[in-house]
């Protein structure tokens, strides 16, 4: 019975606003050529709004595949997901994705029309003249005024990422679902990207549920951190990360925090290929 | 052996330094602009073209010099001035015209079976199993061997013809589709499904767009292998109904021994290939795959 309650906040913790997304003892298995994988075990969370959620753990813990849970694409064997009270049954435009992958763009239309390509299919905006208006906005909030009519191949990693983040927002989904958004790029683009993503969050405050590998990343991006043990997944906890930024990098706190959720990873682990420097 | 000892030594300690400002560099050739030579030879119609032009010169040059009879290799020249004569007193625009809608009629329907085939097959696994089962038994097959049978089946008429064309087409366009379809990114589809695509919607938006350089590839070798094999239909058909067309018009010279004249027909063959592969399929690459970066 314990397992259950594995994620589930402890009594009399509970804030009083109601929380945008419920993921409650949720297992999710996914089939390779040879095998039944069970990729996360009675996993549970709650979102609350302006919430910048982060899944943090090691390759295999399943935190990818718990989000393509959310977003709707896989079902869960076991518990549930809600979204707003309403249980997730299948993708939709109120969870947009954001994935690692830079073949996320539709390569035939320009950076505008791929905004509006969502706002108009994901029925926000009726008439493309709307969408393009909408569109202009959120090119000129991820800083790419001037390439509105370029193609993706033409744009750097970070800027096609920027194009992403941009027709996510630009839905302004109930949560913005990002899979390791940055992990394809260079070390120096993904701290400014990082410091960007913050900055839009600062402007509309809005919900982001967000996947990493890096611990680092993780106290960076997200007020607060769901750390996941691998194979399977499954929640080992639930941490603060608000206090944690650009600003105070390398600080003592920043390190002591960095170093507990290293531990908890890989204490009870012989280090194999994965492993990460401390600090 | 023992390996000779070495020394284990640390990196050689050097002072730092760092620029205030850097200044204009000390040299002009920062951004040189081509000369006209450097930049016509950049130009790829210009060196294709001079290539032509040197096969045309050697043609003429070779033919005159060594005083090679007509009969067997007419000189530039003469395929020119025969080319002229053939539209002006044979109907070679006619032959052409014949070819051509023949040839049209047949990719049209054959266009229409190939994405048909391509939509049964992406619909589910079994499709696709029929799909990839039937072309690999198929495809291999010249059209041209099914023309006797063709013949048979459909009579001497252009059922028979359109028949063989739809052989050349059906298989590498479906065939081409499909693999395309199969091979979008999958980010790709789950975009397309996030933003509510399903069903006709998602096909038209979403695979055919991704999967269009497989499916641009498909057309081009549907129209290749139509092409050449409409020319060797009309050159056997030709002859056993003395029907029309091109592959007609090059046997029927030969016939009356005007080498010229099935030379000028040849010619003609290789014109009307060159303007559909490197003019219409070139312009529609440029403005979409290469265009949109997605040109392999």
């Amino acid at each position: 019975m314990s397992e259950q309650a594995v994620g589930a906040a402890p009594a009399g913790a509970a804030p009083a606003v109601a929380p945008i997304l419920e993921v409650q003892g949720v297992t999710l298995q996914y089939k390779t050529k040879d095998h039944l994988i069970t990729a996360t075990y009675r996993v549970g969370f709650q979102v609350y709004p302006a919430d910048r959620f982060v899944l943090l753990g090691p390759s295999g813990c399943g935190k990818s595949t718990l989000l393509k849970g959310v977003a709707g694409f896989m079902r869960p064997v076991e518990g549930e997901m809600r979204l707003k009270g309403r249980r997730i049954e299948g993708p939709g435009p109120d969870r947009v994705m954001v994935f690692q992958e830079f073949d996320q763009l539709l390569p035939w239309k320009t950076v505008r029309q791929n905004i509006t390509f969502a706002l108009v299919n994901g029925g926000r905006c009726a008439r493309e003249a709307d969408a393009d208006e909408i569109a202009m906005t959120y090119i000129r909030k991820v800083k790419l005024t001037g390439f509105e009519n370029t193609y993706p191949h033409m744009l750097s990693g970070g800027m096609k990422q920027r194009v992403a983040i941009a027709r996510g927002m630009a839905m302004e989904p109930d949560i913005l679902l990002m899979d390791e958004p940055f992990a394809s790029l260079d070390a120096l683009t993904r701290r400014q990207m990082q410091e960007e993503l913050l900055g839009l969050w600062d402007d509309t405050r809005f919900t982001v549920l967000f996947v990493t590998q890096s611990i680092e990343e993780a106290l960076l991006v997200g007020s607060r951190i769901l750390v996941l043990s691998p194979h399977p997944g499954q929640v080992k906890a639930e941490l603060n990360a608000n206090r944690h930024s650009h600003a105070n990098l390398g600080s003592p706190e920043f390190v002591a925090l960095q170093t507990r959720i290293h531990d908890m990873l890989f204490a009870d682990r012989v280090l194999e290929q994965e492993a990460v420097p401390r600090g | 052996m023992a390996e000779p000892a070495r020394a284990l030594r640390d990196p050689v300690e050097r002072p730092e330094f760092e620029h205030a400002g850097i200044g204009a560099a000390n040299t002009a050739d920062v951004a040189r602009p081509l000369s006209l030579f450097e930049r016509l030879s950049n130009v790829d119609p210009v060196r294709k073209f001079t290539v032509l032009l040197s096969v045309i010169v050697l043609w003429e040059v070779y033919t005159r010099a060594a005083n090679v009879p007509p009969l067997i290799f007419p000189t530039f020249q003469d395929t020119v001035v025969a080319l002229w004569r053939g539209f002006a007193d044979y109907g070679l625009g006619g032959q052409i015209w014949a070819s051509m809608s023949l040839l049209l009629t047949g990719y049209a329907i054959g266009l229409a079976i190939g994405a048909m085939l391509s939509f049964i097959a992406v619909s589910s696994r079994f499709g696709s199993d029929v799909l990839g089962t039937l072309t690999a038994m198929l495809n291999p097959l010249p059209a041209i061997a099914l023309l006797p049978l063709a013949l048979i089946w459909f009579g001497l008429g252009p059922k028979s013809l359109v028949f063989v064309l739809l052989h050349s087409i059906v298989w590498p366009v479906a065939l081409n589709t499909h693999t395309g379809f199969m091979s979008v990114a999958e980010p790709l589809r789950m975009v397309g499904r996030n933003y509510g695509l399903r069903n006709v919607r998602y096909v038209a938006k979403i695979l055919i767009p991704a999967a269009f350089p497989s499916i641009l590839a498909g057309l081009k070798l549907g129209w290749a292998f139509a092409w050449r094999t409409l020319i060797a239909a009309e050159l056997v058909f030709g002859a056993a109904t003395q029907g029309g067309g091109l592959g007609w018009f090059i046997f029927a010279s030969r016939n009356e021994m005007d080498i010229p004249g099935a030379f000028a027909g040849l010619l003609t063959v290789i014109l009307i290939g060159f303007v559909v592969e490197n003019v219409i399929f070139r312009n529609i690459e440029q403005r979409t795959v290469v265009r949109w970066g997605m040109h392999t």
